[in-house]
């Protein structure tokens, strides 16, 4: 050594960030933690107004759980995209389209057993919805449309296609039995679609906990420009990301289907929508670099809860719409205070 | 010549060249940015580059880091003849550039910038699904940066907490972190203040006296020429002055950008 050196002297404190806060203060500055406040508000105040407290029971709690499944789906997927700055709008088609496609195969080889039926759904279902994935994937990535556009594009075309194939008309007749087996199963009062909406939540958590893929996802929304440097391949990594939501979709189709025993042509538009009103409701950034899983949890309950249970006391749904819309511009006014430093101490 | 050599190293020769340019040009349509232009990079050695706005400074860096490729003459790491077409291709010969843009993404954390697009894997079935091991990639970190003697609250804190001179200082490490042979510094004192400046600077010292060669492209000419062992001042896309940096003062070498005088002293 030449040069006798410290670099980071004292008088830099000032400058330093204060030390990573403990975990209490953590969940109390965190936006998740905050909306799951909200949920079991809304709980106690639903159940509070109900006639007999039918909210709290089992089965109206069953319920809620039934109608989060597709939700929390969707946005998990939603979320591994919103992290890298990306968006997908066409779940809610692609749902439909698999749903579509799954629902006339199972009609088609319903004689080969329930299992057999079910399997050979959830195949056609997820490779439907993989296939609209690699389709949006391979659009942004090779012919550079913004996502935006890209599966706004999609959203038309999987909507148009799923109309062509049924001519309008929902897809009927799909084994009963897989209804009891499948969509509305329950294992200790918890429905079996739920069992698997959490299990894509948890590994989706674990992706972003603990994977390489779920570093470089948020790599590229936090800097596109630093992950291209760095050697990250990003056309393919965002390939894959795409083909994922699109499985999600799919997967969701599956359940939607056989919950229903039926396609819901109409009911699918603004799937994509809820999806990311959830995520950025739960704290995840729109414009990459920034997601809470457990927020996805969250704020899909929220929109579910609110729905439910204004059902529930007799209110018109109509008004789920309204809050919703009064938290998603709460959720993202108290975030944009936070990230222009007002609210600095308190971010993660 | 003059070169501070005196790392203990039984590599470190006087013509211990990491990389060279010689006699390169280039040309963006009817603009000259470089013409046979000789550039050379030295283990253990600061090296300045100094130059007005347009006078072929990152276009000299940016053939020397494979962002662009010369149209005449060649490049050199280790005394062998390469061609770079990328960053990563300089990479591969242990040449490593920390940008003006700095490249860090701001909401990951510290050690997740320094293992960027090189993070390092769990064993086992967790490999098989990419997993990391943040506790090696922290550890490997710490090390990094306590050799540079860079001081931080933690490295799992986000990039986007440091103040400017840390995110710098974040830069400059994780470049000496993956170089073996050089580092090319593109403005790295441009968007700090005063004191954070100084701290770099340092920085870059103790960087070179780790023995690797480091390139430093600034507009900052006191406090580069203070921690520099040679400048070269470009005029017009060609070397106006080569110089030993004691030799030289400030004036000189604004003098040499300018083109008032063309003679070199020293050297």
């Amino acid at each position: 050594m030449s040069l006798p050196v410290s670099v980071a002297k004292p008088v830099d404190v000032p400058e330093a960030i204060p030390p990573t806060p403990s975990l209490p203060r953590r969940l109390l500055s965190s936006t998740a933690s905050w909306v799951f406040v909200i949920d079991i508000f809304l709980v106690i105040l639903f159940g509070a107004l109900s006639v007999n407290h039918t909210f709290w029971t089992v089965a109206a709690l069953e319920v809620v759980a039934l109608d989060s499944t597709t939700a929390l789906i969707l946005a998990c997927g939603i979320a591994l995209l919103l992290g890298a700055g990306e968006i997908d709008l066409s779940v809610g088609a692609s749902l439909l389209l698999a749903s579509v496609f799954g629902g006339q195969v199972m009609i088609d080889v319903a004689s080969s057993g329930t299992l057999a039926t079910a399997l050979i759904g959830l195949l056609v279902c997820i490779a439907t919805g993989a296939g609209v994935g690699l389709f949006n994937g391979l659009v942004v990535t090779r012919f550079r449309v913004s996502s935006l556009i890209a599966t706004l594009a999609t959203l038309g075309i999987a909507t148009g296609i799923a109309n062509i194939v049924t001519n309008g008309t929902d897809v009927t007749g799909v084994p009963v039995a897989l209804q009891n087996d499948v969509g509305i199963r329950d294992f200790a009062h918890i429905p079996l679609p739920a069992f698997i909406a959490l299990a894509v939540w948890g590994m989706m958590w674990m992706v972003f906990r603990t994977t390489r893929f779920g570093l470089r996802m948020l790599a590229l929304g936090s800097s596109r420009s630093a992950a291209e440097r760095s050697g990250i391949r990003v056309r393919a990594q965002l390939v894959t990301a795409f083909v994922i939501v699109g499985v999600l979709a799919g997967l969701a189709g599956f359940i939607d289907l056989t919950r229903f025993a039926t396609t819901n042509l109409a009911g699918h538009q603004t799937d994509a929508l809820a999806a990311i009103t959830a995520c950025v409701i739960g704290g995840t950034s729109l414009f990459g670099g920034r997601v809470s899983i457990a927020g996805v949890l969250a704020g899909t309950l929220l929109a579910v809860l609110l729905e439910d249970g204004l059902v529930v006391v007799g209110l018109s749904p109509f008004y789920q719409l309204i809050a919703i819309g009064a938290v998603l511009i709460a959720a993202v006014a108290i975030d944009s205070q936070r990230s222009t430093g007002s609210l600095r101490l308190l971010r993660r | 010549m003059s070169t501070t050599t005196d790392i203990g190293s039984a590599r470190t020769l006087p013509d211990d060249v990491v990389i060279a340019a010689r006699g390169i040009g280039k040309t963006y349509g009817h603009v000259r940015a470089l013409h046979d232009v000789s550039f050379e990079l030295r283990r253990g050695e600061v090296v300045a580059v100094f130059g007005d706005n347009g006078a072929g400074k990152s276009t000299l860096a940016k053939c020397l880091c494979g962002v662009e490729t010369p149209d005449s003459g060649h490049i050199e790491i280790n005394a062998q003849r390469v061609e770079l077409n990328s960053i990563r291709d300089a990479e591969r010969y242990g040449i490593t550039s920390a940008h003006q843009d700095l490249a860090l993404a701001p909401d990951l954390s510290v050690l997740e910038n320094m293992f960027l697009g090189r993070e390092l894997i769990r064993s086992g079935w967790r490999g098989w699904l990419r997993m990391l091991a943040r506790g090696a990639m922290a550890a490997k970190s710490e090390v990094a940066l306590a050799e540079l003697q860079i001081k931080l609250p933690s490295v799992r804190v986000q990039v986007g907490a440091l103040s400017g001179g840390q995110k710098q200082a974040v830069a400059v490490a994780r470049a000496a972190m993956w170089s073996r042979t050089g580092i090319l510094m593109d403005e790295p004192t441009a968007a700090l203040g005063t004191r954070q400046s100084d701290v770099v600077c340092e920085l870059i010292r103790s960087t070179a006296d780790r023995g690797l060669g480091v390139m430093v492209i600034s507009h900052d000419i006191p406090r580069v020429l203070a921690v520099a062992d040679r400048i070269v001042v470009l005029l017009h896309g060609s070397v106006a002055l080569r110089a030993a940096s004691r030799d030289v003062t400030g004036r000189d070498i604004v003098d040499a950008m300018v083109g008032y005088h063309m003679q070199a002293e020293g050297s």
